[in-house]
């Protein structure tokens, strides 16, 4: 596997924080998956970039600062994530595209209940049912997130 | 951002360091969050980061504010001309209201000669268009696209046309984010009409209400009552409507009673809000929150008033209206 460029991980991170405070009809804003998990754990699972948790910090606090959520919020959540698909990577890998999109779908679940835990102790007021939407957005997406991406960087490497 | 340790593929995963650097990054995260709801002890870095993803939003506001201006362009004409005439109708009803308010205002003036009190200030306001973008909705805040080019500072109370929506928080270049009084770190210094009543307002973290606690258990607080800025603290003016009393609590073996109001303001569902240019008054601190403002409720000459509404009075300045905005969300 060869080491692709910064710039494709980068970008698509950045296209991700903008997929996710771009405003949606109401009817479909609690849909929105989250998009910079989601290519996180793309860029992890397939090549070396963003694999460090420090990457993963850094990212969330981007994320925070332009959501307007405490700093730390998002980016406790994308740790955790960037640790357990490092844990299981090489397992994860070998999946067939559903099984790894339930396994995503998985680790999304886990990062909802990280952030219930923290808006319940903010006292933020408590989410209705539809906070476990975007777990479910997010691992029905995954398989086509997944090929396109993996264009991206195909693309992106054969045109160097 | 990339991990440097590149010749480590394909080597098992190390548990021990692995564990240890989630421990590391969760408390850096925790600390972090603590640091951040406790206070103002990461708000320097929060400008500066704030400053840096300012382009972020205006990647997102750009398109929608030119597809915006370009349906509004090609609205049609029979169209805009209804919804001038209804403007008109409007204004003209509003003209009517203003000029009875100009001479109960004319002779509060006069009174308050005789009173040897405090003249009020006029209000200057901006009004800010929000921007297109979608913040966390658990974080209570709202993005408008006014900023520091438009003399926007922290702490400027923000309202829209029925009542207080919260307050400026970070200023941006061209933007700014608000904090809604719903929030749960807000505190507004209120009063509660007609009994006069004074009290903090503090934000439930749900949009559709207000706590106001420390109300004495005799206190004439009833359900229905207007709640208003009392403009103690000095940041917002006096006599701003705030909310509606909702429920109050008098539970026994409690030391006062709670009550929870209804906001008025439209907290998401605006369009167009005002952000009031208040002079800072003396003793005026931008750090300090609105809690730490709450002073004893002494003789305080332009407060104990009770509201005559000062902000429906005003006419707009010249930046009202952008020319492009579009009608639509705003009709009935």
């Amino acid at each position: 596997m060869k080491r692709t460029g910064t710039l494709t991980p980068v970008l698509t991170t950045v296209a991700a924080i903008l997929l996710t405070v771009i405003p949606m009809p109401d009817a479909l804003a609690a849909w929105r998956p989250h998009w910079v998990a989601l290519v996180m754990i793309y860029w992890h699972l397939e090549t070396d970039n963003l694999r460090s948790l420090g990457a993963a910090f850094a990212i969330g606090i981007a994320l925070d600062v332009t959501t307007g959520t405490l700093l730390g919020q998002h980016a406790l959540g994308l740790v955790i994530i960037n640790f357990l698909v490092g844990r299981f990577r090489n397992r994860l890998r070998f999946f067939p595209p559903w099984q790894q999109a339930l396994a995503v779908g998985a680790l999304l679940i886990n990062e909802r209940v990280v952030q219930l835990w923290i808006i319940g102790l903010l006292e933020r007021g408590w989410p209705d049912w539809s906070w476990w939407l975007p777990p479910v957005t997010g691992m029905l997406l995954w398989p086509w997130l997944f090929l396109l991406l993996d264009a991206l960087r195909s693309h992106r490497r054969f045109a160097r | 951002m990339n991990s440097s340790s590149a010749g480590d593929r394909g080597t098992a995963f190390d548990p021990v360091g692995g564990t240890a650097r989630l421990m590391f990054y969760s408390l850096l995260a925790i600390s972090l969050m603590a640091l951040d709801y406790r206070g103002q002890y990461v708000e320097r870095f929060r400008t500066v980061a704030s400053h840096l993803v300012e382009p972020i939003f205006w990647a997102i506001e750009l398109p929608f504010s030119s597809a915006q201006r370009i349906a509004s362009s090609w609205r049609d004409r029979g169209e805009t001309r209804r919804r001038i005439a209804e403007l008109e109708l409007e204004s003209a009803k509003a003209r009517a209201r203003l000029g009875r308010l100009a001479d109960l205002e004319l002779e509060n003036a006069q009174l308050r000669i005789l009173l040897e009190t405090a003249r009020r200030t006029e209000q200057e306001f901006i009004a800010a268009e929000l921007a297109s973008v979608d913040l966390d909705p658990f974080a209570h805040r709202i993005l408008v696209r006014r900023g520091r080019t438009d003399d926007i500072r922290p702490g400027m109370p923000v309202i829209d046309s029925h009542g207080v929506l919260g307050q400026v928080d970070q200023v941006l270049v061209g933007m700014s984010q608000v904090i809604l009084i719903s929030d749960p770190d807000h505190a507004l210094p209120v009063q509660v009409l007609p009994s006069g009543e004074r009290t903090i307002a503090y934000g439930s973290g749900s949009l559709d209400r207000l706590r106001l606690t420390d109300l004495p258990m005799n206190a004439q607080v009833n359900p229905g009552d207007m709640v208003v800025t009392s403009g103690i603290g000095g940041r917002f003016p006096p006599g701003l409507p705030v909310a509606r009393i909702g429920l109050v609590q008098r539970q026994p073996g409690q030391a006062f009673a709670t009550a929870f109001a209804a906001p008025l303001s439209a907290m998401d569902r605006n369009r167009l809000v005002l952000i009031l240019k208040t002079a800072p008054q003396p003793g005026y601190d931008a750090s300090a929150g609105e809690t730490s403002q709450q002073s004893a409720s002494g003789p305080d000459a332009a407060v104990g008033q009770p509201a005559e509404d000062g902000v429906a009075a005003e006419q707009p300045e010249d930046d009202s209206v952008d020319g492009a905005e579009p009608a639509e969300d705003e009709s009935p």
